[in-house]
């Protein structure tokens, strides 16, 4: 924390005779933020537990992350982890219907839910204090006997599969969607999509199978937080999840991720469209590569905010997008997908992708303006605290870390090194990770429009093939386009 | 007042069971500027932060004929700084825009003359125009106002214009709020409409992104436009294009010095800060700000209507439909009754609407209702929506929603689905107590709309209060013909696709 003290005093040096009413003020150091005691244990089953007591509201929430994802769907039945985490809660418990856990909860105002994504897995509670007896049993029957009663295994199928007949409708997620599949490629499951096949082939039985396999208590993570005493919470956590033996080999690190795209220029046809969304970008890297935080710096100078150089120039200068942005992509265990995103009208398609082009060159072969620098550092450094300024965001970051095998105070080191980059760090990255060489640049919308032709900007140009592919046996009456 | 905050106070206590909402009044301060600006502050120590929010009684209702989208574009510009804020010289500045506006006005006057106009001039005038506008922008220090608060660690700056309101709002670390006294009493005490013609192109934009490239967008814009007739709810909050490619400095002056007097203006402040503290600055900095004459509301309201009105809008996407009922204000008694009926339909996994057309019939994606669009101040929507699933159709869905409908006018809500839209509607607002920024929306907003933040807490207690006969006695009332309108989007003709026929087809 003293770092923020002395950023906040070196703001305030520099005053001259005509120095403006806003740079004059001068700030006390921020008052030292107090950390909440998180309580760490693991279960005799395995189970860790991570939990904090906090007494502001009368509510307790918890959280169950379980070590699975959809990176772990078969090809075959790609959908399958979505599918298994959404019946997990509506499919029911031995005695009860998901329905009628549904009025129980309601009743009295509380929430049990579940979901696998990506790369994680959660059962979440949250209830009025009063109610936490009942909330955490069902809580608990639902994460360790699931019953998956098969015709809510149907109906979330069928919502996938209708959902996956609506997926072309929005041009900006179509552009998000392309722009990852395409890098990542499609032949593995970090570029997949799930297809109306795929899901229809998904069993119940597969489903529990999914279940079994990623459903044990050391692979899970409870975290717990709220208007309780935590000694209480601990013994009944312990007590709870006392009977819960299951047991599995443990679950393997992701599969890895292998770029074998072809960089270059692609096109999805939207013949409708009066704008074009625009998305531009190559491989990132992850949050733990030392040039981590000189990253974020440069993409923060290139499209973080206002201040950006993308936002000044296409936004504010030219008026030619509303939205525009960039954002070095690191994820937590794989590598992220550095992007520039933005929609514009039709004709200014290629204006807005030359502008940041050119603004990419600009970043790698000329060092910030040393105003910049420190407008990003000062950004990321003063706004430090709102990562903590309540007990469930400090929770969450500390299980998020547990989670991916993060040291605790990463964010610290994060800090600590931001506020250690130079301009010769931001343009030494810039060089070293930014290669247009390597870039994709997707635009969505209608070519009919565009102010020049796409392959003006990059030839040749590769279309995006936006059908949704209808299986056989589904292709009469009612099927979708 | 004090008779209602007692009532207020009573009523927490029983809300909660627990000390956390008795406390909470003891832990607010109001104040009324000199000049009619209105502020509550909550304080708020477990960190470090603080959270402000500026609720400006003004939105789209307001904008003048022929000039929607007016009150959104002076919500852009209060980002542009002021003389001192974001000019590289402010002197030569003034000057380079006074030049933009004669060359405007003089393309205005040539295009007044319709079909006499000289289109040679325009194009000149034109060209002289984009000179001036690009001269102009020589003298700006880009971005410079939003800049200072993302450098100092603001975090949510953000904006919203909406029929009602126009509402601004950012947090700060604790130690540098005198920078938002600063910075939002400039803004407010002098704006400068620094590239205003720049930032209409960014609008306008902003209008294809969220409407024209939206199917969503475009439907329930035209749902709006018909299911109101006169009143100006009918008008998107955006504007038509055609109006903000027309908008000028000089409108965006005069709805500023109509509407952002200081007693249309309330402030809410929540976080690590001491009233005391607060108060005196709000004096120094919001004080000089000379008071207005409060402005008067739209007057124009529906004619009556009689008959089921519809619209379509051709869209490739795949088919989706509002059903509209027109309903009267958030000051009318039945306001309450419209909240739990919308509870009642779509609440959570226990919504008839769910329950009977997504998990049981699963003839739809989603169903939902909504129990105020597109504002509440005036008359306004009770909307409900639907999305169909695969190989389903709009009039399947239009038959399985309406017999819900007449479920509720027929049949008395049972007393158990009553209790728990009420619980729910408690709980609610204890998850909502935890997050500055929400607060100070909120208690910003209820003070605007009914002249006492308390009405934050005791609009659960009228809630508390509606039947079930008060259910179905609304739910007949105005879930009739009358006030019906339907709009839907349409395959494009040859296009098509099976199991997607318009809803209009079964009527």
């Amino acid at each position: 924390m003293k770092k923020l003290a002395a950023a906040a005093l070196a703001c305030a040096v520099v005053l001259s005779a005509q120095t403006p009413a806003w740079k004059a003020l001068q700030y006390k150091p921020l008052r030292p933020l107090t950390f909440p005691n998180v309580d760490e244990f693991t279960l005799p089953n395995g189970m860790r537990v991570m939990m904090l007591e906090s007494h502001t509201l009368p509510l307790i929430r918890g959280t169950a992350v379980v070590r699975t994802g959809n990176l772990f769907d078969p090809p075959e039945e790609v959908g399958l982890a979505s599918v298994t985490g959404s019946a997990l809660r509506s499919g029911g418990i031995p005695g009860k219907t998901g329905d009628q856990i549904d009025e129980e909860l309601e009743n009295i105002a509380a929430s049990i839910e579940s979901g696998i994504g990506e790369s994680t897995g959660t059962v979440s509670f949250s209830c009025l204090k009063e109610n936490k007896d009942q909330v955490l049993d069902l809580f608990k029957q639902i994460m360790t006997t699931p019953e998956f009663r098969q015709d809510k295994v149907d109906l979330i199928k069928q919502q996938m599969m209708s959902e996956i007949t609506r997926r072309n409708d929005d041009a900006g997620e179509i552009a998000q969607r392309e722009f990852t599949d395409i890098l990542y490629g499609r032949d593995n499951s970090y570029g997949w999509s799930e297809e109306i096949g795929t899901v229809a082939k998904i069993q119940r039985s597969d489903v529990q199978g999914f279940y079994r396999r990623y459903f044990f208590p050391s692979n899970i993570l409870l975290a717990v937080q709220g208007d309780f005493n935590r000694a209480a919470m601990k013994a009944q956590i312990e007590k709870l999840f006392a009977d819960w033996t299951a047991k599995q080999p443990s679950v393997p690190p992701f599969p890895p991720v292998r770029f074998t795209y072809k960089p270059g220029t692609y096109l999805a046809v939207k013949p409708e469209a009066t704008q074009t969304n625009i998305s531009i970008g190559q491989p990132g890297g992850e949050l733990k590569d030392p040039d981590f935080p000189a990253l974020e710096v440069m993409a923060d100078i290139l499209g973080g905010g206002f201040n950006s150089r993308l936002f000044r120039r296409i936004r504010t200068q030219l008026g030619l997008a509303y939205e525009v942005g960039a954002s070095w992509g690191a994820d937590y265990d794989h590598p992220g997908l550095f992007s520039i995103s933005a929609s514009t009208p039709s004709q200014n398609t290629d204006k807005v992708i030359q502008t940041s082009r050119e603004e990419v060159e600009r970043m790698r072969n000329e060092l910030v303006g040393e105003d910049e620098l420190e407008g990003a550092r000062e950004t990321v450094l003063n706004s430090f605290v709102f990562f903590f300024d309540t007990p469930g965001k400090t929770l969450n970051r500390l299980v998020t870390y547990r989670y991916y095998g993060y040291p605790k105070d990463f964010i610290f080191q994060y800090q600590k090194a931001v506020a250690a980059v130079t301009r010769e760090d931001v343009l030494r990255v810039a060089k070293k990770y930014l290669d247009p060489a390597k870039f994709i640049v997707l635009a969505v919308g209608n070519p009919k429009e565009f102010g020049e032709p796409l392959d003006k900007v990059g030839s040749p140009v590769m279309p995006v093939d936006l059908n949704i592919p209808i299986p056989e046996s589904m292709r009469q009456g009612g099927e979708p386009k | 007042m004090k008779l209602l905050k007692c009532a207020a106070v009573l009523l927490m206590a029983c809300l909660c069971r627990a000390q956390d909402l008795k406390e909470f009044e003891k832990h607010v301060t109001e104040f009324t500027l000199d000049n009619g600006l209105h502020f509550i502050v909550l304080q708020r120590s477990e960190a470090p932060v603080v959270s402000f929010h500026t609720y400006v009684n003004a939105g789209a209702v307001d904008d003048p004929q022929g000039k929607t989208g007016l009150a959104h574009m002076f919500e852009h510009m209060a980002f542009k700084g002021t003389a001192e804020i974001g000019s590289k010289s402010w002197a030569e500045e003034r000057q380079s825009m006074a030049q933009v506006e004669r060359v405007y006005d003089q393309l205005d006057a040539e295009r007044a003359r319709g079909e006499l106009e000289n289109k040679e001039r325009i194009t000149a005038l034109q060209a002289d125009l984009k000179g001036a506008v690009e001269k102009a922008a020589t003298y700006v220090d880009t971005n410079l106002y939003p800049r200072i608060i993302e450098e100092n660690g603001g975090e949510g700056l953000n904006a919203n214009t909406g029929e009602d309101s126009t509402q601004f709002f950012y947090s700060l670390p604790s130690n540098r709020a005198e920078l938002w006294f600063l910075l939002e009493s400039a803004r407010f005490k002098a704006p400068v409409y620094r590239e205003f013609y720049k930032e209409r192109d960014v609008v306008r934009q902003e209008r294809r992104m969220r409407t024209e490239n939206e199917p969503q967008g475009q439907l329930i814009e035209a749902l709006g436009a018909t299911a109101i007739e006169a009143q100006p709810y009918r008008r998107p909050a955006i504007g038509w294009p055609s109006d903000i490619e027309n908008l000028r400095v000089s409108d965006a002056e005069k709805f500023f010095a109509t509407y952002y007097v200081p007693a249309n203006i309330t402030i809410a402040i929540v976080g690590d800060i001491d009233p005391a503290t607060a108060h005196t600055l709000a004096e120094k900095y919001f004080g000089p700000i000379p008071k207005g004459p409060l402005p008067a509301g739209p007057t124009t309201q529906d004619p009556p209507r009689d008959g089921v009105k519809t619209v379509e809008v051709e869209s490739a996407a795949q088919p989706i439909e509002f059903i509209s009922y027109n309903r009267p204000s958030q000051y009318d008694k039945d306001d309450p009754v419209f909240d739990v009926i919308s509870s009642v339909l779509s609440g959570g996994r226990t919504g008839l609407l769910y329950k009977s057309l997504v998990r049981d019939q699963r003839v739809a994606l989603a169903a939902g209702a909504d129990s105020s669009y597109p504002g509440s101040k005036y008359p306004n929507l009770f909307i409900l929506y639907v999305a169909p699933t695969m190989g389903k159709t709009l009039p399947e869905n239009e038959k399985a929603l309406t017999a819900v409908l007449d479920t509720l006018k027929n049949q008395k809500v049972d007393e158990q689905t009553l209790a728990r839209v009420k619980t729910k509607v408690r709980a609610d607002l204890i998850r909502q107590l935890d997050n500055n920024s929400g607060l100070a929306s909120l208690l910003s907003t209820y003070q605007a709309n009914y002249g006492d933040w308390r009405k934050l807490f005791t609009s659960i207690d009228e809630i508390n209060h509606v039947t079930a006969d008060d259910v179905q006695r609304v739910a007949r009332t105005y879930f009739v013909d009358k006030y019906k309108t339907v709009a839907y989007l349409k395959a494009p003709a040859g296009a098509a696709p099976a199991g997607a026929a318009p809803a209009g087809a079964a009527q």
